[in-house]
Order: structure tokens, then C-alpha cells, then sequence
């Protein structure tokens, strides 16, 4: 009985062992929707009060590991792996972070190609506004500043300073926000920032009105504040060239429960909706920010001479040749082919000798075929997309292009017949003059 | 009266041109008549090239000196062969003609290489 039972639990613990690699189940390219993110709070009661949004995260798969920002087991890297896949920072007022993590740790968090989300409040340290200057966003350099809206606020019942306001101008971007319409305004309360007009990494996904300002509420103003009408962003994003995606967002109350339940009334208009923006909003852009949307992928680069199938190692001259690349979207759970009709190559040597868009089969496969240009040299097929809120795809194939050999010009020029029949009716003017000169009597 | 004077000049010299060229005996006459059309087709190519331009100047080249080349080959028959030269009194004129047939192949040789 024993010799028969060890066997078949050999073999089943040898089984369970080819589960292992589930295990590491995480961020991957061929998965590229973040797993496991590090949830940095100042303060454990946000865990409760900002529940509604961590849940949402959670039932959509992420595993969240909650710490306080001063803990000294904070760490996203062990031995030169990352732990994590993405970070939530909900600590505005941490001077310094517990543990190994440093300023310089979350840049190269974000460097290595991991996503971030950064709020601050209107007691924001000095550290979270030097991470946010160092992705792209400036915060109010004025410590007490807070944003400031006189037409745009919340209706609330006890007239408050104006600093809960109603926010509704929002990027036009269905890939970041979703295709459903952000229909109810977005409570805000919190601080300003900016950004250089000539960064074209960083977007400001809501901006305020133009008549809010930045400013300390309490104190009357001696000068026209720094910060004022839709130069102020509320939340931006900043989409790395590496495909990081980092929201950073001047309210954390933002987030919160009692924000997400409150109803708003936006002043100035007598709709009154029971329910704010603010889930819809934060929800739709976690999405994106996670990579659960507008990540694409090309794959299967193909090039051939027209009716052939393999890909030579290289080009002649006058060639015609097709071209076809697929482009996937990642839908939060698998890949689905990308629709556009905007993706182009290049024949690229130092300049773009051709230029075409390429068209597409509805299942992502684009192709095109046209004709290599009469210059040799080393060519590459490139293709570059840059769309508002995808991905950038960056693809760049070699190809060399020979000239013709010897015996690949045109055997006869047409230009040249007139020679040829010149030096032939001499060959024959000789012939027939010879026999008249010999047989004349 | 000298302009009238001048035309019969023009004319009569015409005119002893003409009947001293029909003295010369009829095989010259045929060398004369085969010069004439390599010059011709000669002319004609070069017009060509004038107004085409000169894109495959080989066989541009290659064409025009086939007829100059068999102009000059059969001006030389021509002195060979004529009875009132005493430089070649003593040439057999089938020698001369065979001289000119073998200098033809080496020509056309030529122009058929270089013709492209």
C-alpha cells in the first residue's frame, strides 16, 4: 500500500511545483496593467476615509500594501529588483520618508518605467513639491497658497472662503477619461500647480476656471497672485518617454469618501447633481494611469519584395516592396487590435525619402507597399506614433539598399536607337557597296 | 553688269565642274555616291544629339564614327584606286580593296563594342 501511495504524491507535489511561476504573476510586457502597488499614507485613517477609492483599485486585481510614509520598512527596491509595480503617494506632509526610500528613490521608481500617483494638500513638504518639480509640475512656491475660485466654487451651505471648487474643463481625451462623459463637475480642494507650456510630456487633465487664483485665503492680497485663471492645473499627468504615467494632483481630499458621495452645485448654475464627478474621474484616470488603457504594442515588423514572402537581407533600387506591422491595445485583460488610420512609416535615411500611412485590415494589421526611392545606402523603416494619451510606439527597422549591378541596367536606351541603326546601315551600306564596287562592269 | 558678270562665273564653272565630273570613270563615281551617305547619316546623328542631347555619349560616339570612319576608309579606296594618281601606279587595285575591306572589319569591330 505504501509503495503504491508514494509514487502518485511524488507526482502530484512534482505538479504543483509547475504552478510555481504563477506565482510571480506581475508586471510584464506581455501584461503590462500594474499588479502590486505601494500605498504611502500619512496617516492610517485615510485608509478608511479614502476607502471607496482603494476598494475600486482592489476589485479591479491590484494588490495594495498600505504603510505609513515615516515607516522604516518602506522600500521599493530589494537586492536591485523592484518590489512593486506602482505607487500611490497620499503623504503631502512627509518631510522624509521612512526606510530607504528617498526622493531620489521614487525618481528612479518612475525612471525604470512604474507609474505614480502624487496629492498633495495645502500642507504639502518641501520633499513632495521637489518630487512633483522634478516630473514636470510646479506647485505654488506659497506655503499657505490655496486655490481660489469666486464663480466656480461649491454651492455648500456655510459660505465658506470659496476653496471647495467645482471643477468641469477637462481634457478631451477619451483614452484618459473614458469614453462616458464626465457629466457632474469635480469638487477640488487643495493647491495649485503649473507647468512649462513647452514641456510636452506633462497634460493638464483638469484645469481650473479662468477666474480662479491662487492665494492665501485668510490674508488679504497686496499683489496679483502668481498663479491665476486656467494657467492653474488641478490634477495633470505626466506620460514619460520610457511609458511611465504619473498623476499628480494638488487635492487629496480629491479621493476622499466624502467628496466621492457629496453632491455639488456648481455656483452660477442652478443644476444641482447628486452626485459629483469626482468617482467617475478618479476611477476613469486610475485606469489609465495603472496602463489598464491606451497602452499599445507593434509587433511582427514585416517587409518584403512584392510577391515574395521572406524578408531579404537587403534592397536594390527601384525595388517595390510591402510593409506590414500589427498594433495591439491592451484592454486591461488582454490584447485587441488597434483601429487608426493615422499610423505612418517612413523610408528613413537621414530624412524621410517616403512617407506613407499606412492602411489597416480593422484588425490591427497595417500595411502598405510602395516603391524604394532611386538613393542607396542604409535605410531604416521607422514608425513613430505619438497620440494624446497612448503609448509611444518607436520602431525602427535596417535595411541596406544596393544600387543595380552591371547587368541590371536596361539593355537597350531608347534614346540611343538612332546610333544603333546609324552604325548597322553602315555595316550594311558597306555590304551592298562592296558588291556593286566588285561586280560593276 | 559685274553682278551678272559673276553668276555667269558662278555658272559656267558649275558647268565645267559638271561635265569634268562626268568623265571620271563609273566605279569612282560609286565611291563618291557611298562617301556622300556615311557623310549623311554623320550629319543627320549629329542633329540628333543636338536636340536630344548627348545622354549615352558612347553610342553617340560610337555611331558617328562608324560613318566617319568608313568616309575616310573609302576616300582612301578612292586614291588607291584611281588610275590618274601616279603615287599608285603600281598598287593592283584589288589590293586596295582588300586593304579597305580588312580595315572595315577592324572598324566595325570597333563601333560594335563601343556601341553598349
Amino acid at each position: 500500500m505504501a509503495g503504491l501511495k508514494s509514487p502518485t504524491l511524488y507526482f502530484f507535489l512534482l505538479n504543483l511545483i509547475s504552478l510555481l511561476p504563477l506565482l510571480a504573476f506581475s508586471f510584464s510586457p506581455d501584461h503590462p496593467t500594474d499588479r502590486r502597488i505601494l500605498v504611502l499614507l500619512d496617516d492610517l485613517s485615510l485608509k478608511s476615509s479614502h476607502s471607496l477609492f482603494f476598494s475600486s483599485l482592489q476589485s479591479r486585481g491590484f494588490d495594495l500594501d498600505f504603510k505609513l510614509a515615516n515607516d522604516p520598512a518602506v522600500a521599493v527596491k530589494r537586492y536591485g529588483e523592484y518590489l512593486y509595480d506602482g505607487l500611490i503617494l497620499f503623504s503631502p506632509s512627509i518631510e522624509r520618508f521612512g526606510g530607504s526610500l528617498d526622493m531620489g528613490g521614487v525618481l528612479d521608481f518612475v525612471d525604470s518605467g512604474h507609474d505614480l500617483i502624487l496629492a498633495a494638500d495645502s500642507n504639502a513638504s518641501d520633499l513632495i513639491r521637489n518630487i512633483a518639480a522634478e516630473c514636470g509640475v510646479d506647485f505654488d512656491e506659497d506655503p499657505s497658497a490655496v486655490v481660489i475660485d469666486h464663480t466656480s466654487y461649491a454651492v455648500s451651505e456655510t459660505e465658506g472662503e470659496h476653496t471647495l471648487i467645482a471643477a468641469d474643463d477637462f481634457i478631451q481625451s477619451d483614452v484618459i477619461l473614458g469614453s462616458k462623459k464626465i457629466e457632474a463637475p469635480v469638487l477640488f480642494e487643495g493647491i495649485a500647480h503649473s507647468m512649462n507650456p513647452g514641456n510636452s510630456l506633462v497634460l493638464k487633465v483638469l484645469s481650473a476656471s479662468s477666474s480662479s487664483y491662487s492665494a492665501n485665503p485668510t490674508s488679504k492680497l497686496s499683489s496679483p497672485p502668481s498663479l491665476s485663471g486656467t494657467a492653474i492645473s488641478l490634477v495633470s499627468v505626466v506620460q514619460a518617454r520610457n511609458n511611465a504615467r504619473i498623476m499628480i494632483s494638488g487635492s487629496l481630499e480629491m479621493f476622499g469618501n466624502r467628496l466621492f458621495r457629496s453632491g455639488v452645485q456648481k455656483s452660477g448654475s442652478l443644476h444641482k447633481y447628486e452626485k459629483s464627478g469626482n468617482e467617475q474621474f478618479i476611477t476613469e484616470l486610475s485606469k489609465w494611469i495603472f496602463h489598464e488603457r491606451g497602452h499599445l504594442k507593434a509587433v511582427h515588423v514585416k517587409h518584403n519584395k512584392v510577391g515574395e514572402t521572406e524578408e531579404p537581407p537587403i534592397y536594390r533600387i527601384n525595388d517595390d516592396l510591402e510593409f506590414s506591422v500589427e498594433v495591439f491595445e491592451w484592454s486591461g485583460s488582454s490584447w485587441v487590435p488597434y483601429v487608426a488610420n493615422d499610423v505612418q512609416v517612413q523610408f528613413y535615411m537621414m530624412s524621410p525619402y517616403v512617407l506613407k500611412t499606412l492602411s489597416t485590415n480593422q484588425k490591427g494589421l497595417y500595411h502598405t507597399s510602395f516603391k524604394v526611392p532611386d538613393v542607396y545606402g542604409v535605410f531604416q523603416f521607422k514608425v513613430e506614433y505619438q497620440r494624446l494619451g497612448y503609448t509611444s510606439i518607436s520602431l525602427a527597422k535596417q535595411i541596406p539598399v544596393r544600387p543595380f549591378r552591371h547587368n541590371e541596367y536596361e539593355r537597350f536606351i531608347t534614346t540611343a536607337f538612332p546610333y544603333y541603326g546609324a552604325s548597322f546601315s553602315t555595316m550594311a551600306g558597306f555590304f551592298i557597296f562592296s558588291i556593286i564596287y566588285l561586280y560593276n562592269k | 553688269m559685274g553682278r551678272s558678270a559673276t553668276t555667269k562665273d558662278a555658272q559656267a564653272l558649275f558647268h565645267s565642274l559638271r561635265s569634268a565630273y562626268a568623265a571620271t570613270p563609273n566605279n569612282l563615281k560609286i565611291i563618291d555616291l557611298y562617301i556622300v551617305f556615311a557623310v549623311v547619316t554623320a550629319v543627320i546623328q549629329v542633329v540628333y544629339m543636338a536636340i536630344v542631347g548627348s545622354f549615352p555619349f558612347n553610342s553617340f560616339l560610337s555611331g558617328v564614327l562608324s560613318c566617319v570612319g568608313t568616309a575616310v576608309l573609302a576616300v582612301s579606296l578612292r586614291i588607291q584606286v584611281n588610275k590618274e594618281n601616279k603615287e599608285f601606279k603600281d598598287l593592283p587595285p584589288e589590293r586596295a580593296f582588300a586593304d579597305f575591306v580588312l580595315c572595315n572589319l577592324v572598324l566595325h569591330l570597333v563601333i560594335m563594342n563601343f556601341l553598349g
